[in-house]
C-alpha cells in the first residue's frame, strides 16, 4: 500500500514536470497566436490589443501557474479558435476515445492471455507454422486497413452498424456497439503482440526448475500452467500491456477517422493545423497522462504480482 | 519397495546412452547412496524413478517398479498418483526450484492440495506440522514467506517438509546439499537421518560427494559412464574399493592429513 502510495506521488511529479515541458513548449514555438488569429487584418495596433486581452503579455510563470491550476479546478482555458472553454469543446471527445481505448485494451487482455496460454500448451505441435503465420499476418495489418474491411463487412453488408453516423454516448448501448468494431481493428494486431510475447515467456518459464518441482508433486500442464507458470511469465506482459494502453491512443487516432468517430484524434490534428494552443496544450497533458497513469498501474499490479519487487518500495 | 532393473536411457542428442543397464534395488527403510562424477548418469536414473524423464526427447528401456507398481512406461495420470503422494522429490538447488511467486507455505501444502481433498485449515495445519519436523523456526511467519525472503538452508528444509507432507514411501534426494555450506549440510543430513529413523521412509541419496554419503547411507552404488560399477556396504566399499573407478574416487576426497601438508 505504501509502495501504490509513493508511485501516486511520483504520478503527480511527472505529470507536473510533462505539463510544464508542454506548456513551455508551445511558448517557444514560433507564431504568434494574435497574428495568426487575426490572419490577413492584422495590425501592430490588433495585435497589440489581443495579445492583451488573451494575456500572453504577462510573465510565462504567472500564465503557467495559473494553467496548471486550472486543470485542478476544470478550467483548461479558453481556445482561440472557438472562443470557447476548452474544456466544453473536448469533453464528450474525451470520453469517447477514452471509451474506445479502454473498449480495446479489454478485447486485447480478454483474447490474448486464454489464447496466448492455449498457443503456449500447442508450441510443437502440428499446426504451429499456421499459428505463427496466422500471428505475423495479424500483426502485420495496419489498423485502418481492418478498420475499412470491418466497416464494408458488418456495415454495409450486415448492416450491424451504419458506418459515418456515431450514435454519441447519450445512447450508450448503440455507441458501444458502434465502437466495438473500431476496436477490434485497433486490438488485432497487438492481440497478436501480446500473444506472441505471453507464448514465449511462458515457453522459457517452462523451461526453470520450479516446473519440474511442480511436476514431481503431481501436477498435471494445465495445473503446472494455471499454478505457477502464467503469475510467473505476467510481469513483463502486464509491462507490455501498459505500454499498449498508451499506444492504443496513438491508433485510435487514425481508427477514429476511418469510422468517423467524434473523439480525441480528430481535434488534435484540426487544433494543431489552427495553432488552437490552449486545446493543443490540454489535449497533450491529458494524452500524457494517460500514459504516465498506464506506467503506474503497470507498476502496482506488477508488485502485486512478484513480492520481490516491493523490496525497492521499503514496504 | 523400489526395483530398477536394466534401465536404458540415451537422449535423441546424444551419442552415448545416459544410462547404460542399470538394475539397483532399495530395501523397505533403507538410505542408498548412489555416488558418481558429473554425467555418469545417477541423476537421469533419479528422474527416470520421478517420472521427470523428458519422454518425448530420449529412448528408454527397462524396468522401475514402486511396490510392484511399474512407473517407466506408466501412463501420465498413473504416474500423477504416485508423483507427491508415494514419492518425494527434493533437488538440488533449492532456490530455483521453488515458485519464486508463491508462498513458501502454500508450496509446502500443494501436495495436500492434489492428491486430497483436505480443506484450507487442514492443509495449513499439515504444512505447519511438516515445517516443524523439518526444524524449521518460527513455522507460522516461513509458512507467509516468499522464497527470497529464506536462506538457503531453511529453503532445503521447505522442500523437504514439501516432499515429505504426504509421508510418501520414497524420497528421492538429488544433490540436496551440493548448493549449501558445510555447515547447513550437516544439518541436513541429520534431518534427514532422523527422519528416516523416526518415520522408516526408503532414500536415494544422489551425491558426487563421498563423504556426505558415507556420514548418511548404509549402502552405496557407484555409477561411472552410465553403468555402475560397485555397490555394497558403504563402509566395505570405502575401506576395500574394488573397482579402479572408486578407488580414484576416493583417493580423490581431501583428507585432514593432505590439508595439513598444504602451505
Amino acid at each position: 500500500m505504501k509502495y501504490a502510495a509513493k508511485r501516486l506521488l511520483m504520478l503527480l511529479v511527472t505529470m507536473v514536470i510533462v505539463s510544464f515541458l508542454a506548456f513551455l513548449a508551445f511558448d517557444l514555438i514560433s507564431g504568434d497566436p494574435a497574428t495568426a488569429m487575426l490572419g490577413t487584418q492584422a495590425t501592430p495596433e490588433s495585435v497589440a490589443a489581443l495579445r492583451e486581452e488573451l494575456g500572453l503579455n504577462r510573465p510565462f510563470l504567472v500564465r503557467y501557474g495559473e494553467w496548471l491550476l486550472g486543470f485542478f479546478t476544470g478550467n483548461l482555458g479558453t481556445s482561440y479558435n472557438y472562443k470557447q472553454p476548452v474544456w466544453d469543446l473536448i469533453g464528450t471527445k474525451v470520453m469517447v476515445t477514452l471509451c474506445l481505448s479502454v473498449l480495446s485494451f479489454l478485447l486485447i487482455t480478454m483474447v490474448s492471455i486464454p489464447l496466448g496460454l492455449w498457443s503456449a500448451r500447442r508450441a510443437g505441435g502440428r499446426l504451429d507454422g499456421v499459428r505463427t503465420a496466422v500471428n505475423q499476418l495479424c500483426m502485420a495489418v495496419p489498423p485502418f486497413f481492418t478498420g475499412i474491411l470491418l466497416s464494408w463487412v458488418f456495415g454495409v453488408m450486415l448492416h450491424w452498424f451504419v458506418p459515418g453516423s456515431f450514435p454519441g454516448l447519450e445512447h450508450f448501448g448503440s455507441a458501444l456497439k458502434y465502437l466495438f468494431f473500431a476496436a477490434v481493428a485497433i486490438a488485432i494486431p497487438r492481440i497478436a503482440m501480446t500473444v506472441r510475447m505471453l507464448r514465449s515467456t511462458i515457453m522459457s518459464e517452462m523451461q526453470k526448475d520450479y516446473v519440474r518441482t511442480a511436476i514431481s508433486r503431481g501436477n498435471d500442464r494445465g495445473e503446472v500452467l494455471r499454478r505457477h507458470v502464467l503469475k510467473n511469465a505476467l510481469v513483463p506482459v502486464v509491462t507490455f500491456l501498459a505500454q499498449t494502453m498508451a499506444e492504443i491512443v496513438a491508433g485510435s487516432i487514425v481508427v477514429e477517422q476511418v469510422f468517423a468517430i467524434p473523439g480525441l484524434g480528430r481535434m488534435l490534428v484540426t487544433s494543431i493545423s489552427n495553432r488552437d494552443y490552449p486545446t493543443v496544450q490540454a489535449i497533450v497533458v491529458i494524452l500524457a497522462f494517460w500514459v504516465v497513469l498506464a506506467g503506474t498501474v503497470a507498476d502496482i499490479v506488477n508488485q502485486c504480482i512478484d513480492p520481490r519487487l516491493r523490496l525497492g518500495g521499503d514496504a | 519397495m523400489l526395483e530398477i532393473r536394466d534401465l536404458h536411457v540415451k537422449f535423441h542428442n546424444r551419442d552415448r546412452e545416459a544410462v547404460a543397464g542399470v538394475s539397483l534395488t532399495i530395501h523397505d527403510g533403507e538410505i542408498l547412496g548412489l555416488v558418481g562424477e558429473s554425467g555418469s548418469g545417477k541423476s537421469v536414473t533419479a528422474m527416470s524413478v520421478a517420472g521427470l524423464l523428458p519422454r518425448k526427447s530420449c529412448d528408454y528401456s527397462g524396468q522401475v517398479l514402486l511396490d510392484g507398481t511399474e512407473l517407466l512406461h506408466a501412463d501420465r495420470s498413473l504416474l500423477r498418483q504416485v508423483q507427491g503422494r508415494d514419492m518425494g522429490v527434493v533437488f538440488q538447488e533449492p532456490m530455483t526450484a521453488m515458485d519464486p511467486l508463491m508462498k513458501i507455505g502454500h508450496q509446502v501444502e500443494e501436495v495436500l492440495h492434489i492428491h486430497t481433498d483436505k480443506n484450507k485449515q487442514e492443509r495449513r495445519a499439515m504444512a505447519l506440522e511438516a515445517l516443524a519436523a523439518v526444524e524449521l523456526p518460527e513455522v507460522e511467519v516461513v509458512y507467509e514467506k516468499y522464497p527470497h525472503e529464506l536462506s538457503g538452508g531453511m529453503l532445503q528444509r521447505a522442500m523437504i517438509a514439501a516432499a515429505i507432507i504426504q509421508r510418501p514411501k520414497l524420497l528421492l534426494l538429488d544433490e540436496p546439499t551440493t548448493a549449501l555450506d558445510v555447515t547447513i549440510q550437516a544439518q541436513i543430513l541429520e534431518l534427514l537421518k532422523k527422519l528416516n529413523r523416526e518415520s522408516g521412509m526408503s532414500m536415494l541419496f544422489i551425491s558426487h560427494n563421498l563423504n556426505v554419503v558415507r556420514k548418511l547411507c548404509r549402502r552405496v552404488a557407484v555409477m561411472q559412464r552410465g553403468v555402475l560399477v560397485e555397490e555394497g556396504d558403504t563402509e566395505e566399499v570405502f575401506h576395500d574399493p574394488q573397482h579402479p573407478y572408486t578407488q580414484r574416487l576416493i583417493a580423490a576426497i581431501p583428507t585432514r592429513k593432505r590439508k595439513e601438508d598444504a602451505p
